[in-house]
């Protein structure tokens, strides 16, 4: 472990001396920052890069999908200047980053995961509860026709096809949120597989990453998975409602979505905020949704110059302010207005080698 | 003085003219020889140097679960990363209630290779038994039919081409051609023609436990399993196992050729002949197909359906120890999931070492001296 730790470190020292000696080269005027994390919401950041370098045309920001894990590696080695994470930072990452007076982690947008499948032939979105996908995904219900699906779709000709689940077999954010929503609707399921990154599917076909999980779907009729809401649009992939904690059945919308998020606003206090937000009560909230998380130092003494700092915040701010509108249109759920002020909050501590930054 | 001059400068010559070239070339020869021997040495301890750092961080880096598991890892079928939480039960499978509340039991997260293990053997011995009658029948024909066709050359230059195309692109062909073809086509003519046979339902039907009790379920052909797994592998391996042998059978003396057919043996029996006598070479052929089969990573994991259990039917899917890699070390977390994967590369290693040097002992060991 040790060794590859070393090795990771080498690296990522010998890449910043070379991005650093480029930069010394180019404009004297222009800062470089660079963001390592989640692929969940890395279309939106590379977005709200581009469109901040026109706000700000001297910042030069690089963001890098690596996955969640690495988002929070790479900001505990202080090798990135934000990591990214769809979880929330686990009490022993927030020691191994040095507590949580020492860290500023906030939600920078919602994502929904949804139950995407392939029925030929079938025109309406299905409906689904929880305890159905929780014993779908166990194996109890097995073909599509069952009678507690034909029960939440009436009226639907639900074909007799075996049903085939498809999961993420690499650890990842949607896991999580997937897993820990059933296992709050089904003991059975909380019991056998339980709620992680990544946990032990009884039965199914397993692929890496949403794309690997969509090629899935897209090519087996009969089968069910569990994607990012954006993903099954852009790729236009069919997916269901889930009834949610009021009894309705809610299709996963930026709106929905953003919904669940103002339900837990109170919750979030601190600067390491975080609330679980599947589940949440409310007619119109989409039960299967989460917080996406960008985690800072507290102090930003990672960073060589006020300048760095100065810039990091500044773009901060405007992602979680200006940079929203963008997530509406890309499928991202933007942050309402109980959620924004806890992290305005949260985000007014940062600090530059105890300087507070100006 | 002119002597002098003249006497030096003719015998100034001569050494330049007879000895000294003689003399520089010898001191270069010296100069490279050592230059080889160093170059050669060098190489050879840098080798097996690198062999052994592997081993070295392969092993420090599985510590964790070496110690945690030792060699229970290997017969351990449970692969899971997240801990459970669930009702304890005694022993009589009662939930144990404490003041009228239920008693939680939290089980550690669990890591076995069995899965993967049974998944890296069996793809590749499918492939195997698939690629190698098709690899020695091509290798005969390049040797002994081709060229009387004068269609040897773009042959092997083709099967080369095969050799050299990059794995990635055999698991796309696989997962957009191969895969839909067999979920569509092969899987329901199999399961329609030997579905009802006696003592072959294991191939369609699967039991699986779901919350204590067992259920018989089909087992859904999706086109991404065991079978489409080894097929590409097989695919993959033909190439290199055809242009091994063709070169082992193109290196049998023309002499034991014309000499079976002498002593008037058929066209079948000189082949055999043949193969008898290029067996170890041949044997090395199969090892190389079978090193590669056991190690490709990019093309099954996306074929195989990537689903850690042992399953015996090729229509279900499963995981290679390579895939499992492929799969899950970008995002593990520290800790013995990162060890337990390690753990898995280890194996890997140990067992192509251990099936390499067992067999060559096996087969290179009665070998006849020529065949070698």
């Amino acid at each position: 472990m040790s060794i590859i730790q070393r090795a990771a470190w080498v690296s990522a020292v010998g890449v910043s001396v070379v991005v650093g000696g480029g930069a010394s080269t180019a404009q004297a005027s222009e800062v470089r920052l660079g963001g390592a994390g989640a692929t969940f919401p890395a279309p939106l950041y590379t977005k709200w890069v581009s469109e901040y370098e026109k706000v700000e045309p001297g910042i030069k920001i690089d963001y890098r999908s690596i996955g969640s894990g690495g988002g929070v590696k790479a900001i505990t080695d202080k090798t990135v200047a934000f990591g990214a994470s769809d979880a929330p930072l686990t009490k022993k990452e927030i020691e191994a980053m040095g507590g949580e007076d020492k860290i500023v982690q906030f939600p920078a947008v919602i994502g929904g995961v949804v139950p995407a499948y392939n029925l030929p032939g079938l025109s309406q979105p299905l409906n689904f509860s929880g305890d159905v996908l929780a014993d779908i995904f166990m194996g109890k219900i097995s073909t599509w026709d069952d009678p507690r699906l034909q029960e939440l779709n009436s009226g639907v000709s639900l074909p007799k096809l075996a049903i085939t689940p498809a999961f993420r077999t690499d650890g990842s954010g949607t896991t999580h949120v997937f897993t820990s929503y059933l296992a709050t609707q089904s003991l059975a399921f909380k019991g056998e597989i339980g709620a992680g990154k990544q946990v032990k599917w009884p039965l199914g076909q397993g692929g890496k990453g949403n794309e690997g999980v969509a090629a899935v779907i897209q090519q087996t009729a009969g089968s069910i998975g569990y994607i990012e809401q954006n993903y099954a649009v852009a790729n236009k992939i069919a997916y269901g409602a889930v009834k949610n904690k009021a009894g309705k059945f809610i299709i996963a919308t930026p709106e929905t979505m953003s919904v669940a998020g103002e339900g837990a606003a109170t919750t979030l206090k601190g600067t390491v905020l975080r609330a679980d937000i599947w589940d949440q009560p409310g007619d119109k909230t989409y039960p299967i949704s989460a917080f996406t998380y960008i985690i800072v130092y507290k102090d930003l003494s990672n960073l060589k110059t006020d300048a760095e700092a100065k810039a990091l915040v500044g773009f901060l701010n405007w992602a979680i302010s200006g940079g929203q509108k963008f997530a509406t249109d890309m499928d991202y759920a933007p942050l309402s207005s109980g959620v924004k002020t806890a992290v305005d909050t949260a985000l007014s501590g940062l600090s530059h080698n105890g300087k507070p930054i100006k | 003085m002119t002597t002098d001059a003249s006497a030096i400068s003719a015998a100034a010559p001569s050494p330049n003219a007879s000895g000294g070239p003689a003399r520089s070339l010898r001191r270069s020869f010296r100069f490279g020889d050592a230059m080889l021997g160093l170059v050669c040495r060098g190489s050879a301890a840098i080798i097996a140097l690198m062999l052994g750092a592997l081993v070295l961080v392969l092993l420090t880096s599985a510590m964790p679960a070496i110690k945690q598991f030792g060699l229970g890892f290997l017969v351990s079928s449970e692969w899971r990363v997240n801990e459970l939480e669930r009702p304890l039960k005694d022993a009589a499978g009662q939930v144990v209630m404490e003041d009228g509340e239920i008693v939680m039991e939290t089980i550690k997260p669990a890591f076995g290779a069995l899965p993967v293990i049974y998944g890296t053997a069996m793809s590749s011995l499918i492939a195997l038994a698939i690629a190698v009658p098709l690899s020695f029948g091509a290798a005969l024909f390049l040797v002994r039919v081709a060229p009387t066709l004068r269609i040897a050359g773009p042959l092997s230059f083709l099967i080369e081409f095969l050799a050299a195309i990059p794995s990635l692109a055999y698991g796309i062909w696989g997962l957009f051609v191969l895969a839909p073809f067999l979920q569509s086509h092969v899987g329901p003519a199999i399961k329609a023609t030997l579905e009802n046979v006696p003592g072959l339902r294991w191939m369609f039907y699967e039991s699986v436990t779901i919350a204590g009790t067992v259920v018989e379920r089909p087992i859904p052909i999706t086109g991404r399993d065991m079978l489409c797994g080894s097929l590409v592998l097989a695919i993959m391996i033909l190439p290199i196992v055809t242009s091994v042998s063709r070169d082992v059978l193109k290196a049998v003396p023309r002499t034991q050729i014309e000499g079976t057919l002498a002593l008037g043996a058929t066209w079948w029996q000189s082949c055999v002949a043949m193969l008898r006598y290029g067996r170890s070479g041949l044997f090395g052929a199969v090892m190389l197909g079978l090193a590669r089969a056991a190690g490709e990573t990019m093309a099954i994991t996306m074929v195989i359906g990537n689903n850690n259990q042992i399953n015996p039917s090729p229509f279900a899917p499963a995981q290679t120890m390579a895939s499992l890699l492929a799969n899950e070390f970008a995002e593990a977390s520290e800790g013995l999931h990162q060890a337990s994967l390690l753990y898995v590369a280890l194996v890997l290693l140990v067992m192509s070492l251990l099936f390499n040097v067992i067999a060559r002992r096996l087969v290179v060991g009665k070998a006849s001296p020529a065949g070698h």
